[in-house]
């Protein structure tokens, strides 16, 4: 098995999903792909992710529902919202959902792989406030 | 009432004056009273005096008084001074009586004048309170109030003018009889009134063939009046006033109804003016409100192609892969297509506010150009099935129908579901183009918004796009000389539909000009 940080992207732009996976195989990380916040789920209790990039306006269950479901969780992986909601209200409600970081599209792919990095050395895990 | 008051003050003046009032100003009924005992109680005296001089003057004939006067003479003068006292006593009478009938007179008149100064200062405090008060319900009820109160009335009502030729109870008080009221006008008697704008005061029974569809009532109404609403020369409705049983109104009555419809009427155009502007700023309100929601809309439909595009950009500079290459520059293509599909779309729409948008119109297949739109749009992933005649001309602009046809499939399958189908019906001297999706369909409360600009039916936000679709769609469609509209589908979804002009009408047209 790899011991590359494995990275679950969430996100409905097919285009997106291409990019960043790109990317992050680039920067040395084992990405995996969602389209939806339902395979999300269904990806994050098969796959395991280290983090996940979690979009939040998406078809079939959205990335409010998944942040929800995972802060209900003993064990549950990173989370960092990348999403083009950018008003102070959005990013209050992902942090008190448990999101560990939230990045505004758009980004520059640097900037995201330096939260990454940060974010799986962190040793002490966000709670989710509920 | 003043010139009477003066006449019958100058008149106690001249009469006190005659009588011997001491102060003939300040003439007053006890004036008179002590004025008319003092004149008996001095006519007793004299009387008596004169009487006993004539009694002295019969017993002492014989006496030495007898010598230097003839007692005949003497009792002659002595009858003669006392008919002439009773007379002067008696004319006095007739002036102090003429005096007490004139100061009652006066009582009668200050009493009248009275009444008026105090139906006056209600007058003005009902204009006032009229004025404070702006919701026009509230205006309404507020004159309606206050006129029963003034001029002492039973029941009254407000009818406002509606349309051009019916006058609606508008407020009621008193009784519920009038509340749904609706007369012509010329009809009964509010409709007469309306028409001639004349005020009318009625007493006694109101016959039919002076006011033809009068209702009768169960207990006739014995004294009334109606007065006319109007503001600078525009009809606002009348103002019925009934008066108690026991009570019939006066010329006077209507004089004070007259001077109050005045401001009454100025009132009611305020209150709707301000209703009105209330809401013109509310609609103002939400438009800023939509306003606002588009730019963050257009903000956050903006940033997502650009993420994509950065983001292929640096991912190419990662990876020596030449067919990965080709898929990032293909997203690269993509999303800038998509940028710029949405400047068009701001660009269109900004356009059709200032009426840059004339197309010009001509015959064009419909049934081909619906082909056309589908295929691409089978393409682009969005399959949907074509029902229509092998030809369907109508008269449109082609650029402006492809748009049309593009955007209500990008709707249908954005907001409804699959399978679409775009069906074309001939229908008379038109074409019903019809977009129809399986989805749960359109809520009968937005149909009418879902037109408009900024206006977006998910609350959520999560179907991508800027929401000038449909509103696109309505603009291109009115230039088209067309209508647009959505109903429910037969058998559940949503059914957009547009009709335009078919070429038959075009050339029946051209046919009559000719």
């Amino acid at each position: 098995m790899s011991d590359k940080p494995k990275i679950l992207i969430v996100d409905d732009e097919p285009d997106l999903l291409l990019t960043m996976r790109v990317i992050l195989e680039s920067e040395g990380f084992a990405p995996s792909l969602a389209a939806d916040g339902e395979t999300a789920l269904r990806r994050i209790d098969e796959d395991r992710p280290d983090l996940v990039l979690l979009d939040i306006m998406m078809p079939v269950l959205d990335g409010w529902f998944v942040l929800a479901e995972l802060a209900g969780r003993h064990e549950r992986p990173y989370v960092i919202v990348c999403s083009a909601k950018s008003s102070p209200v959005d990013m209050t409600r992902a942090k008190d959902l448990g999101a560990d970081e939230y990045v505004t599209k758009p980004f520059e792919p640097e900037y995201l792989v330096k939260v990454i990095r940060d974010t799986l050395h962190r040793t002490v895990r966000r709670v989710a406030a509920r | 009432m003043d010139a009477i008051r003066a006449d019958v003050r100058d008149q106690i003046h001249r009469e006190a004056r005659i009588a011997g009032l001491r102060d003939p100003k300040r003439a007053t009924v006890r004036d008179v009273e002590r004025r008319r005992f003092q004149l008996w109680v001095v006519a007793v005296v004299v009387l008596t005096s004169l009487c006993a001089v004539i009694a002295i003057a019969s017993w002492s004939t014989s006496l030495a008084a007898a010598q230097w006067i003839n007692p005949n003479v003497l009792r002659v003068a002595v009858v003669a001074l006392a008919v002439g006292f009773g007379l002067y006593a008696l004319e006095k009478e007739v002036h102090l009586h003429r005096l007490t009938e004139l100061l009652s007179d006066e009582r009668v008149v200050n009493s009248a004048l009275s009444d008026r100064f105090e139906q006056l200062q209600s007058l003005i405090g009902a204009t006032k309170a009229v004025n404070s008060v702006l919701e026009l319900e509230e205006v309404l009820d507020v004159i309606l109030c206050h006129t029963l109160e003034m001029l002492d009335g039973s029941e009254g009502s407000i009818m406002l003018l509606e349309g051009e030729d019916t006058l609606r109870a508008a407020a009621v008080r008193g009784s519920d009889l009038a509340r749904h009221a609706r007369v012509k006008l010329g009809e009964s008697v509010a409709g007469k009134v309306a028409r001639s704008r004349q005020p009318l005061l009625l007493t006694g029974e109101v016959r039919d063939r002076d006011f033809p569809g009068h209702e009768r009532r169960e207990r006739p109404v014995r004294s009334a009046m109606v007065m006319p609403l109007v503001n600078r020369g525009e009809l606002l409705g009348v103002l019925n006033v009934n008066a108690r049983s026991d009570h019939d109104f006066t010329d006077y009555d209507l004089h004070v109804l007259s001077l109050f419809a005045e401001p009454v009427a100025a009132a009611i155009a305020n209150a709707r003016l301000y209703e009105a502007e209330r809401a013109h700023v509310a609609e103002l309100l939400e438009l800023d409100r939509m306003k606002t929601q588009f730019v963050a809309s257009v903000s956050h439909e903006l940033r997502t192609p650009l993420t994509s595009i950065r983001g292929a950009v640096a991912a190419s500079r990662r990876t020596d892969d030449l067919i990965q290459r080709d898929e990032l520059l293909d997203v690269v293509d993509r999303q800038s297509h998509r940028l710029h599909q949405m400047v068009e779309e701001m660009l269109q729409s900004a356009q059709m506010d200032a009426n840059h948008n004339v197309p010009l119109l001509r015959s064009i297949d419909l049934a081909a150009l619906v082909r056309l739109v589908a295929l691409d749009s089978h393409v682009a992933g969005r399959p949907v099935k074509v029902e229509a005649p092998q030809v369907c001309e109508v008269r449109a602009d082609p650029e402006s129908m492809r748009r049309i046809v593009g955007n209500l499939i990008d709707n249908a399958h954005k907001y409804g579901a699959a399978p679409v189908r775009v069906v074309l019906d001939p229908d008379g001297d038109r074409v019903i183009l019809s977009v129809v999706d399986s989805g749960p369909g359109v809520p009968a409360a937005e149909r009418s918004r879902i037109f408009d600009r900024f206006y977006r039916a998910d609350p959520t936000r999560n179907k991508p796009g800027l929401g000038l679709g449909l509103p696109i769609v309505r603009g291109l469609v009115d230039a088209c000389g067309g209508s647009v509209w959505v109903e429910d589908a037969p058998g559940g979804g949503a059914a957009f539909r547009v009709a335009l002009k078919s070429r038959v009408v075009e050339e029946q047209e051209v046919s009559v000009v000719r």
